[in-house]
């Protein structure tokens, strides 16, 4: 039998890389009928190019605009507002390169304009697709995934809502579904019969201190059971002062340490940004919390803790501790203390 | 398989089309009608290589059409200057799964398809330089190739990775036998993919052992050791040979297929043409196998010739074959249904012909019909004896023989002159008809009119004497009696018993005619019909 084609997509690089080690971990490299293609260049290749001319009469659409990179990407992002969709400035720019926030949107006009081209080449190409961190994807990605979910091709999407870190783009179209809020999209495509939502709240990786401190930042969320059961003698939560921090390093064997940018003070000490370390698994993390999620440490408020998604992708990264810098005196009672 | 071929600005084609049929196709025209630049265009299409090398390196202003590059620069001369020409090669593709990602409708017909389409365009970046260029007008003689880029992508828009592709194409040019070092290209191609990985791999560790084994010699360590004293000179590194053993000498350019233990460069050209036409025949199938054959007939004995058609013929199955000839016996032997004719920027298949003259060429499949295709000028006359006569009279006023000067004479059976009217009129050939008038000559210009009235290259050539229906009384009419009693060898009393010997012995008497050394006077209507 002819070896099915399958696409893996995902939003961000790092994933992608995770992706592609997991083939090589397994099978030596990435088998030839599985494309592993990051959500951008999977839509340029297969979704505009093919069938451009039905959308512009313009040349081979380049490479994608990213407004964020922009000189003056607010000013651009207003002047694009006024320019009509029948004007194909609408989703270009003047070196033929097209907006990251109208790749789907073009895609889905361009699919209409050619009477479904677009999908049936699809269609043709991959019998399955597998998308990674749904929760990433914003504005008319959620249109074009809605056109693809009523396909013939299978579509298994994984996500998370809670680890809503970045967007695929800023599109104003279906705003209210942003973020952590991709959950209530779902459950209305759901409620078409277009889709079957299925909740795992289970975690492979994190201990159950980990899951109830994660879950304490979205209360309306179900929540997670944990299904790592091994204890180290060290598991949990715990807070540290700034002095501390070299003997808790050597104590617990390097744990990973994590902050939300390069600008964070780490004192000194090698880190990793949270938003790369998305999808990874380490032993222990240690945590250098902004102004915000110090806030939140202290008062539990979920609305006071600015980027909740980052600190729960941070936190959720420890399979048996994490533990927060604060130089704090009312957080930190004792050495490594324990909520 | 190629389901149709599109060029633009490449060489003679200004703008061509062409359908292919997915087995055998067989081009046929004059010279310089553009065979070999189809052939060459389908391969450069498909491997970006154009002469073996790459077409990058390859681009001169001269792979331009004249037309388009003269419209060009005329424009830059007036000071207004039209956007610089592209040259656009399309293939389409037929439906094959394995090729879907190849499906778009980026090509200049909008047609959702899979293909591949190679672009020789400007290159954007160059921009400033090249208005600085034509606004010094005077210095634009030719197109300015040196600001071109080649884009090579399939009908999707997206850059094509041929190597992932299952597409075969094996391209024999028997015109000119490429060689570079060791095997040439295209024959290191063949026998790479019809090797398995094993025992490419095999080959690849003996090859260089082989290698170590040849520093290892005692005598090149000698020589070794010799050639370590020279330095000094020009530098102070120690010299030494050996076998050159990094990655991009491998055993492909210095290993050299052996026929009968002869070298293959020192086998005679018709051979190493056969031999490579063969080899790519007995490719491993792949889903699509494409094989270009340039001229088989060229450098071969007319019986290699012969094996090497029936191989030809055997083994297309499932391979589409595109072949260029000059040959009759080529062409008939590979059949004519598969016939594209080439001619003035223009083809036409048998398809494109009334169905009765199709039926009728596939029946009688003669040479006469490519005599016609192949001829710059016909004379299509009705039996032997006519032919003798027309040729003479040929001979008479021109000192040479009508083939000579490209004219061919040709006798077409059955009086099926219409048959040959249609494909003349296709191809747009200078045609005359020599025929009698069979005592109404207003009938004959009736029975051809729908011929003349479409085209001015078609001309009829008869009597108006409708007392003299053939050529037999043309001839005595004309001539004296003791003329024609001098030529035949014959002591005829009157004219009568003159043209009733000359209607029993049609074809003694013209051979008599064309051979004598008298001088005859022929009718106006075959006098006309060679002017």
């Amino acid at each position: 039998m002819k070896k099915q084609k399958v696409l893996v997509t995902t939003y961000t690089n790092e994933n992608l890389d995770q992706i592609k080690a997991f083939f090589v971990e397994k099978t030596g490299c990435v088998p030839a009928n599985i494309t592993v293609q990051s959500w951008f260049s999977f839509l340029l290749q297969e979704g505009v190019r093919p069938y451009q001319n039905h959308m512009t009469e313009r040349g081979r659409i380049g490479s994608i605009f990213f407004i964020e990179n922009a000189k003056d990407s607010h000013k651009l992002r207003n002047k694009l507002r006024y320019i009509a969709e029948s004007d194909d400035g609408h989703y270009l720019t003047k070196k033929n390169y097209i907006y990251d926030d109208k790749v789907s949107k073009f895609i889905c006009k361009c699919n209409e304009q050619s009477k479904g081209l677009v999908i049936k080449r699809l269609e043709n190409i991959y019998s399955s697709i597998f998308i990674d961190e749904l929760q990433d994807f914003a504005g008319y990605d959620l249109d074009l995934l809605e056109v693809l979910f009523n396909s013939k091709i299978n579509i298994a999407a994984v996500g998370d809502p809670r680890q809503a870190t970045y967007s695929t783009n800023k599109a104003s179209k279906n705003k209210q579904y942003s973020r952590s809020n991709i959950f209530s999209w779902l459950k209305e495509v759901e409620s078409k019969n277009e889709i079957i939502i299925e909740e795992q709240n289970e975690s492979q990786r994190c201990n159950q201190y980990i899951c109830d401190f994660a879950d304490k930042l979205f209360p309306d969320l179900p929540p997670t059971v944990s299904k790592n059961k091994c204890l180290t003698g060290h598991d949990g939560i715990f807070y540290l002062q700034n002095n501390e921090v070299n003997d808790y390093i050597s104590t617990y064997n390097n744990p990973v340490i994590l902050r939300y940018s390069i600008k964070t003070n780490t004192l000194g000490f090698p880190a990793i940004n949270i938003g790369v370390s998305k999808g990874r698994t380490y032993e222990r993390v240690l945590i250098f919390p902004t102004q915000p999620m110090l806030e939140y440490l202290k008062t539990g408020d979920p609305s006071k803790a600015g980027d909740r998604s980052k600190l729960y992708v941070a936190v959720t990264r420890a399979k048996y501790s994490a533990a927060f810098v604060v130089d704090d005196k009312s957080l930190t009672k004792s050495n490594f203390s324990t909520i | 398989m190629i389901k149709k071929i599109f060029i633009q600005n490449y060489k003679i084609f200004n703008r061509f089309d062409l359908d292919l049929h997915n087995d055998l196709n067989i081009l046929v025209g004059d010279n310089e009608v553009g065979k070999s630049t189809i052939l060459e265009a389908v391969n450069l299409a498909l491997t970006k290589r154009l002469n073996g090398k790459f077409i990058e390196y390859e681009l001169t202003p001269y792979l331009f059409n004249k037309q388009c590059a003269n419209d060009y620069l005329q424009s830059i001369k007036r000071g207004e200057p039209k956007p610089l020409p592209e040259i656009i090669i399309e293939l389409y593709l037929e439906d094959n799964s394995e090729l879907e990602s190849l499906k778009g409708s980026m090509n200049t017909k909008k047609e959702n398809c899979i293909g591949i389409k190679l672009e020789i365009v400007f290159d954007e970046s160059y921009k400033e330089d090249y208005e600085d260029l034509i606004k010094k007008t005077d210095d634009i003689t030719l197109i300015p190739a040196e600001y071109y880029k080649i884009q090579w992508f399939g009908f999707d828009n997206n850059p094509i990775n041929i190597r992932s592709l299952p597409l075969r194409l094996s391209y024999i040019d028997a015109t000119t036998i490429r060689l570079q070092s060791g095997t040439d290209y295209y024959l290191q191609d063949i026998i790479k993919t019809d090797l398995d990985a094993k025992e490419r791999v095999a080959l690849s560790v003996a090859y260089r052992k082989l290698k170590e084994i040849f520093s290892q010699q005692e005598s090149i360590k000698e020589i070794n050791k010799n050639l370590t004293t020279k330095k000094g000179a020009i530098t102070d590194k120690d010299l030494s040979i050996s076998i050159d053993i990094s990655q991009k000498s491998n055993w492909e350019t210095n290993l050299i297929p052996h026929l009968d233990d002869l070298p293959f460069q020192l086998i005679g050209d018709g051979e190493q043409n056969a031999l490579k036409i063969m080899l790519a025949l007995e490719r491993k199938a792949v889903k699509s196998n494409i094989i270009l054959i340039e001229e088989p007939e060229n450098h071969l004995s007319f019986s290699s010739m012969n094996t090497l058609i029936t191989k030809i013929r055997e083994k297309c199955e499932g391979k589409q074959i595109i072949i260029s000839t000059h040959s009759t016996y080529v062409l008939n032997k590979l059949g004519l249904e598969n016939l594209i004719l080439l001619y003035n920027n223009k083809t036409t298949t048998l398809k494109n012909l009334p169905n009765d003259t199709q039926k009728y060429f596939k029946i009688l499949p003669g040479y006469d019909t490519l005599r016609l295709v192949l001829a710059k000028k016909a004379i299509l006359v009705e039996g032997p004896s006519d032919e003798l006569v027309v040729q003479k009279a040929y001979k008479t006023k021109h000192d040479k023989l009508p083939i000579d000067n490209g004219v061919d004479t040709i006798s077409v059976r059955g009086l099926s002159f219409t048959r040959f009217l249609d494909i003349a009129k296709e191809l747009e050939k200078d045609v005359v008809v020599v025929t009698d008038n069979d005592g109404d000559y207003e009938n004959i210009d009736k029975k051809y009119k729908p011929y003349t009235d479409s085209s001015d290259k078609i001309k009829i050539c008869r009597s108006n004497n409708n007392s003299a229906p053939t050529l037999e009384p043309q001839l005595t009419a004309c001539n004296k009696l003791e003329v024609l009693n001098k030529i035949l060898d014959k002591s005829f009393q009157d004219e009568e018993s003159v043209r009733d010997y000359m209607k029993k012995n049609k074809t003694e008497c013209a051979l008599k005619i064309f051979e004598t050394e008298e001088s005859i006077i022929f009718p106006d209507y075959i006098e006309d019909a060679i002017r």
